[in-house]
């Protein structure tokens, strides 16, 4: 089973989780009609998916501080679970894209949002605490296992279930780059970097 | 030898005697990091001071109009991190990350306290440091208020002119306040 040095695993996913800050501070600054444009029938706009992901954090964000407050101390080597590697690697980009799909369960499709700061704040104030979490992980042992959001009967590894947060992070991320693009080119509106380097 | 490079770094800003050098080492460990790391968002409070051994990195403020500015660029041998966030321990309004493959020491905010409540040269030290690093603020701030661009550019290039073969044109630009387009004219119009 993959194996990893629990605090290099935590400090790379405190590194991603900046960076999905700082993509998310470039939003902030986005014109708010842009965040709120569905690119098509059905599909959401940027500001639902981060209202998907925001739903996530409602629930994992307190499950796995829960964990990990009643966790054992910390140990070096982390064993990631089978399956929290499958589900993780079922999410994380390819090469910076997404090709498998997948339908979001019935909780967790996002409502349609009249104000888009709101959300982009409650996104960032999540991922701040996740960083806090992570924090708190470094002095933890992350083979401590936590119920999904799917049912309780699955419990992933602490350590797999903030790898696969981050990766459906990661995930939609991409989805939002893809629909900013395509709701700028039918909007003609002019083009503002959203990325660093 | 990572620690060797330090302690060159510290003499000559502030020496240490061997009981307080023995002490300040003791709170180092190493940590490499890829490129294009971000080591401290924006938002939260800066935990470590780094000691950059190898590698580039930035400080960078993402402005309202989404355009960033970069603040500063540490590399071989300095200190580096958010440091106004460092000392007052308030969130960071600035990213801090890795321009290339970087290889640090890193130390906490408590050990580096607890240090400097016992040892009062090595928060005479730090002092020091802090010292240098708002002269140089001060110096760049002038600069973005007064000079043109090109004599923003020439006075960079005089100043440190290996930065050119360092650090992204972009992030030069960046750190000028100035267009890349302007950027690369000027280094096109100067001789080399």
């Amino acid at each position: 089973m993959k194996s990893f040095d629990s605090l290099s695993l935590l400090e790379q996913l405190q590194a991603d989780t900046r960076q999905l800050i700082a993509t998310a501070t470039f939003l902030k600054n986005e014109d708010p009609s842009i965040l709120l444009e569905q690119p098509g029938a059905g599909r959401w706009s940027v500001i639902q998916v981060l209202e998907h992901l925001n739903s996530y954090g409602v629930y994992y964000l307190p499950a796995l501080k829960n964990g990990l407050m009643n966790g054992d101390a910390a140990v070096n080597i982390f064993r990631s679970g089978w399956l929290g590697n499958y589900f993780t690697q079922l999410m994380l980009p390819k090469e910076g894209r997404v090709k498998n799909k997948m339908k979001a369960p019935k909780d967790h499709r996002p409502a349609f949002h009249v104000d888009a700061q709101p959300v982009i704040e409650t996104f960032l104030q999540q991922q701040h605490q996740l960083l806090e979490l992570l924090e708190l992980a470094k002095q933890k042992n992350i083979g401590i296992r936590i119920p999904t959001s799917l049912t309780k009967l699955i419990r992933l590894k602490a350590g797999d279930t903030f790898r696969f947060f981050i990766a459906h992070e990661q995930r939609h991320f991409v989805q939002i780059e893809n629909t900013l693009a395509e709701v700028r080119n039918t909007t003609g509106k002019f083009q503002v970097a959203h990325q660093a380097g | 030898m990572p620690l060797q490079q330090l302690q060159q770094f510290v003499s000559l800003i502030y020496p240490l005697k061997e009981k307080e050098w023995n002490a300040f080492a003791a709170i180092w460990s190493p940590l490499e990091c890829r490129r294009k790391t971000i080591l401290t968002a924006a938002g939260e409070t800066e935990r470590h001071l780094y000691f950059v051994l190898e590698g580039v990195q930035r400080a960078f403020y993402i402005g309202d109009d989404n355009k960033e500015a970069t603040l500063v660029f540490t590399y071989p041998p300095s200190f580096a991190g958010v440091a106004d966030s460092f000392l007052t321990q308030t969130p960071s309004h600035y990213f801090f990350e890795t321009l290339t493959a970087s290889r640090f020491l890193r130390t906490s905010y408590r050990q580096a306290e607890e240090l400097m409540q016992q040892y009062p040269n090595i928060q005479r030290m730090v002092l020091n440091v802090t010292a240098l690093a708002l002269k140089g603020v001060l110096v760049r701030q002038a600069e973005l208020q007064c000079f043109s661009a090109e004599e923003k550019f020439r006075t960079l290039l005089k100043r440190s002119p290996h930065v050119l073969q360092l650090i992204p044109h972009k992030y030069l630009a960046s750190y000028l306040g100035i267009d890349p387009a302007t950027f690369s004219k000027l280094l096109g119009s100067k001789k080399i």
